[in-house]
């Protein structure tokens, strides 16, 4: 039995250590990273007060199935980051173990402000981990809108705080009815205004591209997986679990994250780039699983969270490297680069096809468990749009995958004279990572019950199977 | 009433954020904001003829008014962070200014590799 707190408290422990004996610190990082795998796998459904002051007065932590989930691909995809990009981490041990504590902590916190003090943790690292590339214009955009949407998020919950007089998310969900309409109107705009920015939601995500765009490995795999779980999970709690929408709001919100979807797609077919083309295929995952949360299938959505968080991490992480050693990240400089490393691309094009849904990979089976569980709750345009930007999606990936695996102009058959000569150094652990997660992907396609498992709370109000 | 006041500082923070193009006032702006969100979230907590919400021996609890303490509480925690975020926006400013040689945001070429 372990402590839900544990989670937060040893990285940032460590974190503290780390600074005090600069010499360990990348050893206090791995020991920190195991130690939360561990304990994700070994949580059990508990709930624990900070402090002796009950909730709703006091803040407490709640491990229930939706956030143990969270946290397993969380500190998962978090380890095999780390591991897989180990020669990148140089002098950021220290701000990735708070990253790791501040993450943990949003995904199990039962509070509105304490979420409010992670995410802002959670931001602050996120800001110091996109200078790995000295690409400051892109961080300072970052500061920029990630402290507007933080303000905004906390006018939010103080408007809500002065009506109904609690910040507890329990205390919140069984109060929130007694709210004016317009006060709610009000408050929910400001909190997902303040959301839509981590989570990457249309107009607040002009940042991605400058920081996503110029991550390294190590920041790459950690920015699109890890932040990307813990912050689109948390908007799934907050707009499933506490806050429940209809009517016009609810169209509202739904617009502005299929539009997501469908403009992130888009956006992302025209790049040449491959770290652009995935920032914006991130902003369009996004999109797509707040679509899902919002339309109340909370179970289908967080299956895509897991297919997401792995297939972005094998693929940041190798587009990353390919920047660090190949010195681009263009796709017509790099063709042919996955004949030299062909165990590096049967991991990313196993990760890309997943992530499009083709038919025998884990993604096929969550977007027809989406599409037939969106026509039951007699919804057509949604399931249409979802289906129109999977196509765009499955022409840019799998003319990426084309030019990376068979070098030469387009049309005409591909020579080997056409490869690039440019390769990856360090490619063992790459390798690894690829075939780990590759393998892991195909293993889950066969197998879904391995995910759905652990989340059948949230699939039996979802009517039938496939 | 006063609280139009705050409402007014927050709009003028973020109509900084959208109009500026120099990068410290682009900070400054951001603290505008925050200052009027704390603003914001201590007046939440005014009660009328309300005291200090401190109990001592002796002193009798008056007639039971106390203003709510736990927007005090909430809005030192946000200025600690705020102080944070904008030191660090000022170290990045800095490290803008060694790489551009300017401040303002249209001088400044692009930063993407091709």
């Amino acid at each position: 039995m372990i402590n839900p707190v544990l989670l937060i408290a040893i990285p940032l422990l460590f974190a503290f250590l780390s600074v005090m004996f600069k010499k360990a610190d990348k050893g206090l990082l791995v020991l920190a990273v195991l130690f939360n795998v561990l304990a994700a796998f070994l949580l059990k459904e508990t709930e624990v007060v900070i402090g002796g002051w009950k909730p709703p007065f006091g803040i407490n932590l709640i491990a229930d199935q939706y956030s143990i989930f969270g946290l397993i691909i969380l500190n998962t995809v978090f380890a095999l980051s780390v591991f897989s990009s180990f020669s990148s981490v140089k002098k950021y041990s220290t701000v990735l173990l708070v990253s790791l504590a501040a993450l943990n902590g949003m995904m199990l916190t039962g509070d509105l402000f304490n979420l409010f003090v992670f995410l802002e943790i959670a931001s602050i690292s996120a800001y110091i981990l996109s200078t790995m590339t000295k690409k400051f214009k892109g961080t300072f955009n970052y500061i920029i809108l990630g402290a507007l949407g933080s303000n905004l998020y906390l006018l939010g919950i103080i408007i809500l705080y002065s009506t109904v007089g609690t910040l507890n998310m329990a205390d919140m969900a069984s109060k929130i009815h007694l709210v004016n309409n317009n006060v709610l109107l009000l408050a929910l705009t400001f909190i997902f205004a303040g959301f839509a920015v981590e989570a990457k939601l249309m107009p607040f995500n002009g940042w991605v591209k400058g920081v996503y765009g110029n991550a390294n490995d190590l920041s790459g795999g950690i920015f699109a997986s890890a932040y990307a779980t813990a912050a689109i999970m948390m908007f799934g709690r907050i707009f499933t679990n506490i806050f429940v929408l209809d009517g016009t709001l609810k169209t509202i919100f739904l617009t502005i994250t299929v539009l997501t979807f469908i403009l992130g797609e888009i956006a992302a077919f025209s790049q040449k780039n491959i770290r652009s083309t995935l920032a914006f295929s991130s902003v369009g995952q996004a999109g797509l699983i707040a679509t899902l949360f919002l339309s109340g299938l909370s179970g289908v959505a967080m299956m895509q969270v897991a297919n997401h968080a792995l297939a972005k991490l094998v693929m940041f992480t190798i587009a990353g490297a390919m920047y660090v050693y190949a010195g681009t990240d263009n796709i017509e400089k790099l063709q042919g680069l996955f004949k030299k490393h062909k165990l590096i691309g049967f991991g990313f094009s196993v990760a890309a096809l997943s992530l499009v849904g083709l038919p025998i990979f884990y993604g096929f089976y969550v977007k027809i468990f989406a599409l037939s569980n969106l026509f039951k709750i007699n919804s057509y345009w949604i399931p249409a749009l979802i289906l129109f930007s999977s196509l765009i999606e499955g022409i840019y990936y799998i003319r990426m995958l084309a030019k990376l695996w068979n070098p030469g102009e387009e049309g005409k058959e591909s020579k080997d004279e056409y490869t690039t000569k440019l390769s990856l150094e360090n490619t063992f652990a790459y390798a690894v990572l690829a075939v780990v997660v590759g393998l892991f992907i195909l293993y889950i396609s066969y197998n879904p019950e391995f995910i759905t498992q652990g989340i059948s709370n949230y699939l039996s109000n979802i009517a039938g199977g496939m | 009433m006063i609280q139009y006041l705050f409402i007014g500082l927050i709009l003028i923070g973020i109509y900084g954020l959208l109009t500026q193009k120099n990068l410290i006032k682009l900070v400054v702006a951001l603290n505008v904001l925050e200052v009027g969100v704390n603003l914001f979230i201590i007046s939440t907590g005014y009660v009328k003829d309300g005291v200090a919400p401190i109990l001592f021996k002796g002193v009798p609890s008056t007639n039971g008014t106390f203003v709510d303490p736990l927007p005090q509480a909430l809005v030192l925690t946000a200025i600690v962070i705020g102080v944070g975020v904008t030191a660090l926006a000022l170290t990045v400013v800095r490290k803008i200014y060694e790489k551009h040689g300017t401040l303002n945001l249209d001088e400044m070429g692009s930063e993407s590799d091709d």
